[in-house]
């Protein structure tokens, strides 16, 4: 039995990954082999590398979307999801697979946040599913901190000069979330054409949401 | 400031602040073992064998060539067997032996389509 083959269900990790002469790349083989080995210490066993696949490949933006609708409809839910983000998602169903503790901050009239992690990829995971490359790279870890507007910009978001922009640095153990702010024209939708509106961009804040109708900026 | 100085202020991975290049939009759908790469490093983390600020250290320990030319995954494997050969839950004959073991496997002719 290997960690490598023994995937029993069909979903897209069924071996290591053919290169053009046929084989599994080096780094590749090297994560299969870290894995074997520890499995066979007696570690952990090869199945917990599956139900963790399956973990992560639930874990997307639709998840804080319905965390920031439910705050927009609800505002005693939005003061327990500001307290306290990480339990505030846990009891809409979210779990937590990790130790990390979530911070929601609120975007308002007068704060647009941005959220970052210089040192590496700290991200909420849980809540919005794995980053994207750009969010990992130096352009933007680099720059958000210092230059957050001119970043913004070139996200194409073009935020008021008198609305204070607030960038918040991610750690290994506190991760963020942003909390847009509800648009304009949306009183009478419902809870989910409400986290429709509501995109991991947005929860970034590296966007705005724009009013329904509103031509795209 | 001397070159000097300013590489004891800064690990290779400390960028936040310094000038970069304009945004280029990218992601990229993962390679199959980039996510059991990734699953490795929360199954690692929920054992207490590696935890994630472990894992930071590990990759700017690499150092900055590696940092600057591996892809983001292979820098998390590599840091995983640094970690497990510093921590002697490896050896780095076992990681060796291991993947020469894992490519013969792959190198076999191909079983039948049903196995």
């Amino acid at each position: 039995m290997s960690a490598v083959h023994d995937h029993s269900h069909d979903h897209n990790h069924p071996h290591a990954e053919i290169t053009q002469d046929g084989g599994p790349g080096y780094y590749d083989l090297m994560t299969a082999a870290v894995t074997e080995l520890l499995v066979e210490r007696g570690l952990f066993e090869a199945g917990e590398i599956c139900r963790q696949i399956d973990v992560l490949d639930s874990r997307t933006p639709a998840l804080g979307a319905k965390a920031v609708a439910r705050a927009w409809m609800d505002p005693d839910f939005k003061r327990r999801l500001l307290a306290d983000g990480r339990v505030g998602c846990e009891e809409l169903g979210i779990s937590f697979y990790d130790d990390t503790q979530l911070i929601v901050l609120e975007n308002t009239e007068r704060v647009h946040n941005l959220i970052v992690c210089t040192l590496c990829s700290c991200y909420p995971r849980p809540v919005l599913g794995l980053p994207p490359d750009w969010y990992k790279l130096k352009p933007y870890r680099a720059r958000a901190i210092s230059e957050p507007r001119a970043v913004l910009a070139e996200f194409g978001a073009q935020i008021p000069d008198d609305v204070e922009v607030r960038v918040s640095d991610s750690t290994a153990i506190v991760r963020y979330l942003v909390l847009p702010r509800r648009p304009a024209g949306t009183e009478q939708f419902s809870e989910s054409e409400l986290a429709n509106l509501v995109t991991r961009d947005t929860m970034i804040g590296v966007a705005v949401i724009d009013p329904p109708g509103a031509p795209r900026q | 400031m001397t070159d000097t100085e300013q590489l004891t202020k800064r690990l290779p991975n400390d960028i936040g602040g310094t000038s970069s290049d304009p945004i280029v939009w990218s992601d990229h759908e993962m390679a199959p073992w980039e996510k059991r790469c990734h699953a490795l490093a929360d199954v690692l983390d929920f054992h207490k064998i590696i935890n994630t600020e472990e894992k930071r250290r590990g990759v700017e320990s690499l150092g900055s060539e590696m940092v600057g030319k591996l892809t983001y995954y292979e820098r998390w494997i590599v840091c995983f067997a640094n970690l497990l050969y510093q921590k002697q839950i490896l050896h780095p004959s076992d990681l060796a032996r291991k993947m020469d073991e894992v490519a013969a496997r792959f190198a076999e002719p191909a079983p039948s389509a049903e196995s």
